[in-house]
C-alpha cells in the first residue's frame, strides 16, 4: 500500500527511454547496476547498459560498497629522509546506482547515521555520498527471506531514494523524490501521468522485541546454543547493508623516485570473526562465538540505535540466504519476542 | 606537507620526537613536538584523553596521553612494545616523524574532584595516563585534599616514572606507596599484588574519589575490594579502559562495551556504569 | 628496447650462493638479471615466498639447493625437492608458466654448472616474454570482462547432475528409515552416557538443513536425514570436545554423523593428533549423493533437484571406518548406476588443465574478482585450524589486509597449497561461498597431483602426508 503522504506517481518513461537514458548517465557518471556474474546478481559499474540484469532477483551484495568500498584508500604517505608527505585521497567522481531496492537505500540512510550525522563527519563517505544519485526500483513482491516491513521499510518506499521507479505496463512509473533525482531527469523524455499502482505489503514476517525488552536477553543461555553452528566467518557482515565495521592499516606501495611511499587504508572487518577484538599482547575479550554472535545481534537491535538512532537492520534477509549454516535471524528474532511474551505473562 | 587537518579526521597531524628514553623493560618514554598543526587542538587537553600515534608506514594505535598541557607543550606517550605499531615505534629516535590524531575520548572530571581526597591507583604501564593527573593535582595542590599514589608492577623494571617519584612524595599531605609481585635484589619496599597494598593503606571512603589504571582484571579485584572491604560506592571508583581501537571517533564500530564506545563514551568511566554495561569489560 | 626478464633466485647459502662466487672468482658469464636472495637451505623457500615474489613482478624463479643426500641441515633440499612440483602445478593452474618456476641443484664447487643453469633458465623466460601475473598496476593482468570469449566460463556451472525423477521418492523413504536410525542411535548414545553430545543435522528454517548438536537425549528427534546433509560435521568436534563435561569423570566422547568423504577428514585430523579415536564415535551413512543447496532465495516449488559435483564422481559410498553404520553396506550409487549424467570435479580439472595459461589466469582473476574474502572457505574447513590464519596476522608479510585482487588470489592459492595432500575433497569450502566461486577445483587439482608425484590420496589411512615428510627409498624424486 503506499502511503497516503506520498506523492502520486507522476510520470511514466518507455523501456527504450529509460535505456537511452542510463545510457546518457554514462556518459558523466559511472554507472552501477545489476549484473550477472555466473549466476550471481552484483551491483558493478558498467558503461554498457546491455549487460544490465533487468530480473527481478535481488543482488547478492547490497549498494553499500558504492559509499563504503570493501578497501579504501584513506591517504598516500611518502617517506624520504625526514621529509614526510601525507596526501588524503578523497573519491572524484559521480556516481549514479540505478535499480537500488528500498532496503538498500534504507541501509545507506542506517550508515548515515554514523558516518554523516553522528560527529565528526567520516570525509570519505561523506564525499561518496554526495556524489551519488540513487535510481530505486519497487519490488513486485517481497523474496522468500524478506522480512523489511518489519524493520518499518516496504518494497514500494520511495523515501530513501533520489528516483523511484515502479514497473507498468511494459515501461515504469518515475518519481521524483529529491533535487538531486530531479537533475538527473532533466531532459528525459517522461509522459505525466495521474495512474497510482497499490502495492500490497505482507507485514509481520518478523516480529521484534522492542528496544526495552532486549537487555534481559543478553545472559540468555540461547546465544550459546545458537552460535554452535557459527562458522565465525564473515558473510552476515559483508551482505548487510548497515554493516560498517573497519580496519586500518599501512602497507607499502612501490617506491617513487627515491621517496618511499605507503597507503592508509581501510577495509572491511566482522564482529564475528575470531580475533576482532583481540589486541596486541593477545587478551581477547569476545572469545567465544556465542559472545561475538550475541554482540552482533545485539549491535544491530539495541546499541546501534543507542548511539546513533536507527535500528541497523533494514529486513533485506541476505544474511538469511548466505549463511552457511543457516543462522536464521527472523528465527532468532521470533524467538526472543517469544521469550519476552512469556516473562511477561 | 598538510596544515590544520580539521576536516578529515583519519587525517594526522605530524610531529616530531623530541626525545626518547627507557621507561622500563620493553617500555619506552616519548616526547613529540607537532609539527603542522593541531596546536589549537592541543593547547588545552585533559588528563584521560588519550591519541592515535601513527608509526608512518605500518600503521596506528592508541596510547594515552601521559603528559599535561599545562606543563609545555610536549605530546608525551608511555610505549610497550607489543604488537607490529609499537615495534616500530620503539625503532624510531629523536628526530623522526609521527602521525597524531586527536586529542581524542573523555577525561578525568578533575573539576569535581576537587577538595576531595584522591588515591590514585596504577599497575604496569597503565600508569602513563595518571601521570596528567598526579602533575596536575601536585600543581594545584591546594584545590585538592589528601593525595594517595598507589604504584604497582609485576617486576621492579616494569615500575613507570620511577625518576618522578621523589618529586611526587614531596609533595605537601602526599604518600607514595610502591608495590611489586616479584622483587629483585635491591627491592627494599613493599611485596605483594595491588589489592594486598590496596589492605595494607585501607583508604577511607569519606569525601574520597579513587582513579585507578591497569589490566581489566586489575581493574575488576581493585574495585572489589575498594567496594566489599572498605564501602566505596561505585560511583566514587573512576577507571580508564581500554579495547582495540582503529578510528578512535566512534565510526569503525569494534570498540563497544555495550552500548558504548570506549573511544568517544570511554575511556574514562566510573565503575558504576561499569557494573551497568551489559557486556563485561574483562 | 628488447625485454630483459627480472629473474630473482633464492641461493642457498651452503651449495649455490657459494657456488655463485665460484662461478664469478672463474670469470664465468652469468646474466645480470639474476636477484640473488641468500637463503639458509632451499628449504626455507617457503610457497608464500615464491608467490609473493611473483606478486611483486618477477618474471622467473629459480631456487637452487645442495644436491639430495648433500643438505647442510640433512633433509631441508628434501622439502624443497617435494614443494616445488606441486607449487609449480599450483601456479601454472592459476595461469603462471610453469616454465618460469624452477628448482634445480647444485653444489659449491659447481660454478661452471650454476653459470649453466643460470643462462639457461634466463633464456627460457627471455624466450617466454614478460610475464603476466602481477595484478597490481599492471594493465596487462586486468580482469577480463569479455566473458564469452573463454571457454571455461559457465564450464564448471554446466554440470547440472539432475537426479531422475524416479529415484526421489525412493530417496524419501530411505531418509525417513535413516532419519528413524540416526534418532534411535544418538538416543541411545547418550541415555548410556557412551557419549556427552551428538553432532548430526537437523531441519532449519526455510525448508533448510544445519547442524545439530544433541547434548540430551530428549532433543534427539531433532536429528534428521536427508539430501541436504551438506556439512562437513567433523568441522565441529574439537569444540564439542572441549566443552568440558562436568557430571562426569570420564573423558569427553562425541558421535559425528558423518558420510564417506567426511570420514576422510577424521583420517587426516587423527593423523594429524587433533585428538584420539577413542574420543570420537563415527556414526557413518550409506550416503546416495547430496543435492546442490541453494540460498532460499528464488526457492521454486517445481524445483529440480541436481547432484553436487562431487558426488558425481562417488564410487566410496561407505566410511572407511565408522562405529555404527546407517543404511545397508552393499549398495551401488547413482554414479555407479550411470543414471546421473554430467561432468564430475576431477573431470573437469582435467579439461582445466588442457586449456592455455591465458584461459586459465581470465577465468581465476575474473572469479577471485567476486571473492568477498569473507573466509567462509576457511572457516568451513575441518582441516584449517589454525589459531590464527598465515593470511590474517597482524604482521602478515605474505599479503596485505585488504580486499584487492591479488591479496585475495594470494591468500585462495597459499591456502590450497597448505591443504595439499591433506584436503580430502568434501567440497565444502565451494558449498559455502557466498559468491559461487569453484574454489574446490583447485584442490582437486592439487589432489591429483599428489597421486601423480606420491601416488597418495588424502584421508585413507592414518598417516603423514608426503609434503611433511622426508623423501623414503621407494618416494622417487618429482
Amino acid at each position: 500500500m503506499i502511503a497516503n503522504n506520498h506523492e502520486p506517481h507522476l510520470w511514466f518513461i518507455t523501456q527504450e527511454e529509460l535505456r537511452n537514458w542510463l545510457e546518457s548517465i554514462t556518459d558523466h557518471a559511472t554507472l552501477i547496476a545489476p549484473q550477472n556474474f555466473d549466476g550471481i546478481v552484483l551491483f558493478k559499474p558498467t558503461s554498457d547498459v546491455n549487460e544490465i540484469d533487468w530480473g527481478n532477483s535481488r543482488a547478492a551484495m547490497s549498494i553499500k560498497e558504492a559509499f563504503f568500498p570493501p578497501t579504501e584508500q584513506l591517504m598516500v604517505i611518502k617517506r624520504r629522509g625526514a621529509e614526510v608527505k601525507v596526501t588524503e585521497k578523497l573519491f572524484k567522481e559521480k556516481q549514479v546506482i540505478f535499480s537500488a531496492r528500498p532496503c538498500d537505500a534504507r541501509g545507506m540512510k542506517v550508515l548515515d547515521s554514523v558516518f554523516i550525522t553522528t560527529e565528526p563527519e567520516d570525509s570519505y563517505y561523506s564525499k561518496r555520498r554526495a556524489n551519488t544519485t540513487l535510481i530505486g526500483l519497487t519490488c513486485q513482491q517481497m523474496g522468500a527471506t524478506c522480512f523489511c516491513t518489519s524493520m518499518g521499510g516496504s518494497p514500494s518506499n520511495p523515501d530513501d531514494m533520489d528516483i523511484m521507479l515502479t514497473a507498468y505496463n511494459g515501461g515504469y512509473l518515475l518519481q521524483i523524490v529529491s533535487e538531486k533525482g530531479r537533475e538527473l531527469v532533466t531532459g528525459v523524455n517522461l509522459q505525466p501521468t495521474t495512474i497510482a499502482v497499490e502495492i500490497e505489503d505482507e507485514i509481520g514476517r518478523a516480529p521484534t522485541p522492542q528496544i526495552g525488552d532486549w537487555p534481559p536477553r543478553f545472559a540468555d543461555d540461547y546465544w550459546e546454543e545458537l552460535a554452535e553452528r557459527c562458522l565465525s566467518c564473515r558473510i552476515c557482515a559483508y551482505v548487510c547493508p548497515t554493516c560498517r565495521c573497519f580496519d586500518v592499516r599501512d602497507e607499502a606501495l612501490p617506491n617513487d623516485d627515491g621517496w618511499q611511499q605507503f597507503e592508509r587504508i581501510r577495509c572491511w572487518d566482522s564482529c564475528t570473526s575470531e580475533g576482532y577484538r583481540r589486541i596486541a599482547g593477545g587478551h581477547n575479550p569476545r572469545d567465544t562465538k556465542a559472545k561475538r554472535l550475541k554482540n552482533r545481534v545485539f549491535c544491530k537491535f539495541y546499541f546501534y540505535p543507542q548511539q546513533y538512532n536507527p535500528v541497523a537492520c533494514t529486513g533485506c534477509g541476505r544474511c538469511i540466504d548466505a549463511c552457511p549454516v543457516n543462522i536464521d535471524i527472523t528465527e532468532l528474532l521470533q524467538h526472543l519476542t517469544e521469550v519476552v511474551y512469556a516473562n511477561r505473562a | 606537507m598538510l596544515t590544520e587537518p580539521k576536516e578529515n579526521p583519519m587525517l594526522p597531524y605530524l610531529g616530531k620526537l623530541v626525545s626518547v628514553k627507557d621507561l622500563g623493560t620493553e617500555i619506552k618514554f616519548i616526547g613529540v613536538e607537532l609539527l603542522n598543526g593541531g596546536s589549537e587542538k592541543f593547547a588545552h587537553y585533559h588528563p584521560g584523553q588519550f591519541v592515535f600515534l601513527s608509526a608512518l608506514g605500518v600503521g596506528e594505535a592508541p596510547f594515552g596521553i601521559a603528559s599535561t598541557s599545562d606543563r609545555g607543550n610536549i605530546l608525551e606517550f608511555a610505549i610497550q612494545r607489543l604488537g607490529s605499531v609499537t615495534t616500530e615505534l620503539h625503532e624510531l629516535s629523536t628526530g623522526d616523524t609521527v602521525g597524531i590524531r586527536g586529542p581524542l575520548g573523555n577525561w578525568f572530571p578533575l573539576d569535581e574532584f576537587k577538595h576531595k581526597n584522591l588515591i590514585v591507583i596504577g599497575g604496569g604501564i597503565g600508569g602513563a595516563p595518571l601521570r596528567p593527573v598526579i602533575q596536575t593535582v601536585i600543581d594545584n595542590r591546594e584545590d585538592f585534599g589528601h593525595f594517595t599514589i598507589l604504584w604497582a608492577a609485576r617486576h621492579p623494571s616494569l615500575l613507570v616514572f620511577t625518576d618522578e617519584y621523589d618529586d611526587w612524595s614531596a609533595a605537601p599531605d602526599t604518600e607514595l606507596h610502591l608495590t611489586v609481585d616479584q622483587p629483585d635484589a635491591t627491592w627494599d619496599r613493599n611485596i605483594g599484588l595491588i589489592t594486598e597494598l590496596i589492605e595494607r593503606v585501607a583508604p577511607s571512603p569519606e569525601n574520597a574519589i579513587t582513579i585507578t589504571c591497569g589490566p581489566p582484571i586489575m581493574i575488576h579485584f581493585v574495585n572489589k575490594m575498594l567496594t566489599e572491604k572498605f564501602g566505596f560506592r561505585p560511583e566514587q571508583n573512576f577507571v580508564t579502559l581500554e579495547a582495540r581501537m582503529h578510528c578512535g571517533i566512534g565510526k569503525c564500530g569494534r570498540c563497544n562495551l555495550g552500548e558504548k564506545l570506549v573511544c568517544v563514551d570511554g575511556p574514562i568511566f566510573t565503575m558504576k556504569e561499569v557494573g551497568g554495561f551489559l557486556e563485561s569489560f574483562i | 628496447m628488447p625485454f630483459e626478464p627480472k629473474i630473482v633466485a633464492y641461493l642457498c647459502t651452503w651449495c649455490s650462493y657459494t657456488g655463485a662466487d665460484t662461478a664469478g672468482i672463474a670469470r664465468l658469464k652469468s646474466p645480470a638479471n639474476l636477484r640473488a636472495i641468500r637463503v639458509p637451505c632451499s628449504g626455507r623457500v617457503s610457497p608464500e615466498i615464491v608467490l609473493r615474489t611473483f606478486d611483486h613482478g618477477a618474471d622467473g624463479v629459480l631456487i637452487l639447493g645442495c644436491h639430495p643426500g648433500e643438505c647442510h641441515y640433512d633433509s631441508g633440499n628434501h622439502r624443497a625437492a617435494k614443494r616445488i612440483p606441486i607449487l609449480r602445478a599450483l601456479m601454472g593452474f592459476a595461469g603462471l608458466e610453469t616454465e618460469r618456476l624452477r628448482l634445480d641443484w647444485v653444489s659449491a664447487s659447481e660454478g661452471e654448472r650454476f653459470s649453466h643453469i643460470v643462462s639457461e633458465f634466463t633464456d627460457t623466460v627471455r624466450a617466454l616474454g614478460p610475464v603476466r601475473w602481477q595484478v597490481r598496476g599492471n594493465p596487462a593482468t586486468a580482469v577480463q570482462d569479455d566473458r564469452s570469449a573463454n571457454p571455461l566460463w559457465g564450464a564448471h556451472q554446466s554440470s547440472n547432475s539432475l537426479i531422475p525423477a524416479d529415484k526421489l521418492a525412493e530417496f524419501a523413504d530411505r531418509n525417513r528409515k535413516f532419519t528413524e536410525s540416526i534418532r534411535l542411535n544418538a538416543s541411545e548414545l547418550l541415555k548410556s552416557g557412551r557419549v556427552h553430545c551428538v553432532i548430526g543435522y537437523e531441519t532449519g528454517t526455510h525448508a533448510r538443513t544445519r547442524p545439530a548438536f544433541i547434548w540430551d537425549a530428549s532433543e534427539a528427534d531433532r536429528l534428521v536425514w536427508n539430501q541436504e546433509c551438506t556439512h562437513n560435521l567433523t568441522l565441529y568436534l574439537e569444540d564439542a570436545l572441549n566443552r568440558k563435561n562436568q557430571e562426569s569423570e570420564r573423558k569427553p566422547v562425541v558421535a559425528v554423523v558423518v558420510k564417506a568423504c567426511d570420514e576422510r577428514t577424521i583420517q587426516v585430523l587423527l593423523s594429524e593428533n587433533r585428538f584420539s579415536r577413542e574420543q570420537i564415535h563415527l556414526i557413518g551413512v550409506a550416503c546416495d549423493g547430496i543435492y546442490q543447496v541453494e540460498g532460499s532465495q528464488g526457492n521454486d516449488e517445481n524445483q529440480e533437484f541436481a547432484l553436487q559435483q562431487k558426488c558425481v564422481d562417488c564410487e566410496q559410498r561407505l566410511p572407511l571406518s565408522y562405529d555404527t553404520l546407517i543404511g545397508e553396506a552393499a549398495r551401488q550409487s547413482l554414479a555407479e548406476q550411470s543414471l546421473v549424467p554430467g561432468m564430475g570435479v576431477d573431470s573437469l580439472v582435467e579439461q582445466m588443465s588442457q586449456t592455455t595459461p591465458q584461459e586459465r589466469m581470465d577465468f581465476w582473476l575474473s572469479q577471485f574478482d567476486r571473492c568477498i574474502r569473507c573466509y567462509a572457505c576457511r572457516q568451513a574447513c575441518p582441516l584449517c585450524y589454525c589459531p590464527t590464519c598465515l593470511f590474517e596476522r597482524d604482521d602478515s608479510l605474505w599479503t596485505g589486509m585488504g580486499i584487492e585482487i591479488d591479496e585475495k588470489r594470494t591468500f585462495h592459492l597459499g591456502r590450497a597449497y597448505h591443504l595439499a595432500g591433506r584436503c580430502i575433497g568434501c567440497n565444502e569450502c565451494e558449498r559455502v561461498c557466498p559468491m559461487s566461486i569453484p574454489i574446490s577445483l583447485i584442490n582437486h587439482k592439487l589432489a591429483q597431483e599428489m597421486k601423480n608425484y606420491f601416488n597418495y590420496e588424502a584421508g585413507l589411512a592414518i598417516q603423514p602426508s608426503p609434503l611433511v615428510t622426508i623423501l623414503g627409498g621407494e618416494e622417487r624424486l618429482p
